[in-house]
């Protein structure tokens, strides 16, 4: 119904008012398996066919139940599977200037000033399958300040660019006590919730004038991402890293201003604080560092290497993901950091490796409705893999982006990949 | 649970007066054949190996030991590893550019932390080399991963091999010398020191700094060579194997040192590439350049690989292989050049490196393919004892 009503108005406007934009050839890719990392937890469709067009996924279903528009490029991917474009909500690769540490909270700075969209390093990312980041400031400062969600695909910045802003960059771990005059994690918190509360107050002053009352206030730039925060449309990502400091990141951030925030890094041994996380529905992107090695005295483990990822989904925790702070981790190597959670006693049996890279970022950062699964109506941002990527051995061999086929290299790893000796 | 777990090892680990036979879904003998058995057994007297194939009859009294889902695989080799002292303590000696004199096994702490993560990742055998401070760092020492026992016990050769650093690093060393330290400079110091140890073989003077040397310079100990760059690997392979007839693996060959594979590989000179495996930036191609795939495919002899631990932790040696297969190595050929192509590269594959009759019983179970990480390593055994029991122990991998 709203199909045919669509329809109509596009006649009229075509017929009355401009002409008709000129549709694209839909493309079909037929797949062994698609990981479709559905929001509901549906997990994969073997024997798959998905239809793209214009930029985005219009079907996805088994073969034979798709209806396959006429004219359509088929796309036969044989024995390959298909999975959405990989994110990454820490990332500091896509430009210059990471840390303006002039001042210990900078809530007005923003990393769109930085951006060089397209850059050799976003482009390695691209091609290893990472579609999506959140391009942040570093944690020189404890209030970074504003990153930016892009896509690692060509263009320039308006094409990139998915949200802006991203979110705000909070760090409370280490990096942050190396601003100066000796201080430490007691005056941080200090002063980031100094800066929380002018901040909601100046915002809350905007919602009373929007509603008519009191005085319109006066504009304050280094306020203003409130006012996004307060009415929910971004969030905190928040470097936070140890028991102590994680718990103080929970009850600032979610308890006390109730903010949407999500704790990023999450290492050593924060995992013990996972229920907490859960209940307060703050989300555990973890990484670059992602095991907890026996040589931490504070906290004695057996002699034993431990996962954070394994620590948070023991406890339950629904909402695990990961990130590599490119250039920490290189970034075309997301998908191995959630390969070596599996290693280090993650439960992938429902391919949570790969929701950890997908679709779990995307609800966390609030652009599911974009990215992150294959579904009708998302971006047409999809990957070709040899296999699971849960296993490092298998490779993105074809990137689209937004239905732009930005790569494609079979054949060009050699014969190998197919005819590679069975054991 | 301690007792149990102990009662456990001591029933699977084969005593001198009885065999232990280990039935499993699938071996990977790592043979100059390729063998593979599935289902296979693999059986263990003496701590060495009497038999790998087929499933047949075990001998009355043996253990038989029936893991029918699991994968067997030689315990893997890394020639290029500094946790021998458990930590990076111990591992360079600077005082002088060249130390032909110094050997690495006073540093060893058998069985020390490190070295039982290795073991329980199924890393068997490991050559603990002197760091790349200097030119010429000392002698490694090659020993087993034992989570137990003594230095006696563990260590398979004191003076394992030598270390030479030929790029980089040892550039760093100003030293008592004070000097700035460049490849003319390193090329030069090295000549000299392997001319002086020629020169006392030949005429007979018996000089102890240069006793191992001397070996070196005339095959009877292999030497392992720090290098870098497409320059650099070409510069150690002309003064190693062409000017000197030495048995020399190449270490690291990074950044662009792949492009100059087709020409070591004509010369015959081993690679034991790692721990940086691809190359984005020297290569100057536009391409994320999987190294370690372009070296195997440039037909370098007995390609083999290393994490130069703790630079990769020792425990993720097999994803050094891992990754070098994402980024176009064949995955099979990548299991080989974990075991046997560094056991061979070294002279080691006497005792190591595959599952073949006569050799040390080195053998790892896994849950699935060694090169998945999501593979677990589930037992390890060195010498026909029982070292890991990933039940017992409740390790991750």
């Amino acid at each position: 119904m709203r199909g045919a009503a669509r329809t109509a108005l596009a006649l009229l406007i075509s017929a009355w008012a401009l002409p008709a934009p000129a549709q694209e050839t839909a493309q079909v890719l037929y797949a062994q398996k698609a990981l479709i990392c559905g929001v509901e937890g549906d997990e994969t469709i073997n024997r798959a066919a998905l239809v793209f067009r214009d930029g985005r996924i219009e079907a996805i279903g088994r073969r034979g139940e798709v209806e396959v528009p006429e004219g359509a490029v088929v796309h036969d991917l044989g024995a390959r599977w298909i999975m959405p474009g990989m994110i990454d909500l820490h990332s500091h690769i896509a430009g210059s200037g990471l840390n303006d540490t002039v001042f210990q909270c900078n809530p007005g700075l923003r990393a769109s000033s930085n951006i060089i969209p397209h850059n050799p390093r976003m482009k390695l990312g691209m091609l290893a399958g990472v579609t999506t980041i959140l391009f942040i400031p570093g944690s020189g400062s404890n209030i970074g300040g504003q990153g930016v969600l892009l896509k690692t695909g060509p263009g320039g910045y308006e094409d990139a660019l998915v949200r802006a802003p991203g979110s705000l960059k909070i760090a409370q771990g280490d990096n942050p006590k190396r601003w100066g005059y000796g201080m430490q994690r007691t005056l941080m918190n200090h002063h980031i919730r100094t800066t929380l509360r002018k901040g909601k107050a100046y915002a809350k002053r905007w919602e009373a004038y929007e509603r008519g009352e009191g005085e319109r206030p006066e504009r304050r730039l280094d306020l203003d991402i409130f006012r996004e925060l307060e009415a929910k449309r971004t969030q905190i990502s928040t470097h936070t890293q140890y028991y102590q400091v994680v718990l103080a990141s929970l009850n600032i951030l979610t308890g006390e201003f109730g903010y949407d925030a999500y704790i990023d890094h999450g290492s050593f041994d924060s995992w013990p604080l996972s229920w907490k996380a859960e209940e307060l529905g703050v989300a555990a992107i973890l990484g670059p560092r992602e095991v907890l090695w026996p040589r931490l005295n504070t906290y004695p483990k057996d002699g034993r290497v431990e996962g954070s990822a394994w620590g948070f989904q023991k406890e339950g925790h629904p909402r695990i993901g990961f990130n590599t702070d490119a250039p920490v981790v290189p970034q075309e190597e997301l998908p191995l950091q959630s390969a070596m959670g599996v290693r280090y006693g993650f439960d992938n049996t429902h391919f949570a490796a790969v929701r950890g890279v997908t679709i779990v970022p995307a609800e966390v950062a609030g652009i599911d409705h974009r990215v992150g699964s294959l579904a009708a109506g998302k971006d047409a941002d999809i990957l070709v893999v040899t296999g699971d990527p849960s296993d490092p051995r298998h490779a993105v061999e074809v990137v689209w982006v937004e239905g732009e086929m930005v790569s494609d290299v079979r054949g060009e790893r050699g014969e190998g990949r197919e005819g590679v000796r069975q054991w | 649970m301690v007792a149990l777990a102990g009662l456990l090892c001591a029933a699977i680990s084969a005593s001198p007066a009885e065999g232990l036979a280990i039935q499993c879904a699938k071996i990977l003998t790592m043979n100059a054949e390729d063998a593979v058995h599935a289902p296979g057994m693999v059986w263990i007297e003496d701590g060495a190996i009497s038999y790998v194939g087929g499933v047949r009859d075990v001998p009355a009294g043996w253990t038989l030991l029936e893991e029918d889902e699991m994968w067997a695989m030689p315990g893997m080799v890394d020639l290029h590893t500094h946790i021998h002292s458990g930590g990076f303590a111990d591992t360079n000696d600077m005082v002088h550019s060249v130390n032909p004199e110094l050997r690495a096994h006073p540093a060893l702490r058998p069985a020390n932390r490190l070295v039982k993560l290795a073991c329980s990742s199924g890393v068997t055998c490991l050559l603990g080399i002197p760091g790349s401070g200097t030119n010429m760092s000392g002698f490694g020492v090659l020993y087993k991963t034992k989570t137990s026992g003594s230095f006696e016990e563990v260590v398979w050769k004191r003076v394992g091999g030598l270390k030479v650093a030929q790029d980089s690093n040892p550039a760093r060393r100003a030293g008592t010398e004070g000097w700035g330290n460049c490849r003319a400079s390193m090329g030069w110091t090295l000549e000299d020191v392997a001319g002086k140890a020629l020169g006392a073989r030949r005429e007979g003077r018996k000089d102890p700094a240069l006793e191992s040397l001397e070996k070196v310079m005339h095959r009877e100990l292999p030497v392992l060579i720090h290098t870098a760059g497409s320059e650099g690997v070409v510069n150690t392979a002309r003064m190693w194997s062409r000017k000197y007839d030495t048995q020399c693996v190449i270490s690291h060959g990074s950044f662009d040192g792949w492009k100059a594979a087709s020409a070591i590989a004509e010369w015959g000179v081993p690679v034991n590439h790692g721990p940086r495996t691809m190359d984005y930036f020297s290569s100057r191609n536009g391409r994320l350049n999987g190294t370690g795939a372009e070296y195997d495919a440039a037909g370098v002899p007995l390609f083999s690989l290393n994490t130069d631990s703790s630079v990769i932790p020792q425990e993720e040696f097999f994803l050094q292989g891992a990754m070098t297969a994402r980024l176009g190595g064949d995955p099979y050929r990548m299991l080989r050049a974990l075991t046997i192509h560094p056991a061979e590269s070294f002279g080691l594959a006497e005792r190591v490196g595959s599952l073949e009759v006569g050799k040390d019983a080195d053998v790892v179970l896994y849950d699935g393919d060694p090169l998945d990480t999501r593979t677990r390593v589930m037992r390890v055994w060195i010498d026909g004892e029982m070292q890991f029991d990933r039940e017992a122990s409740q390790a991750f991998f």
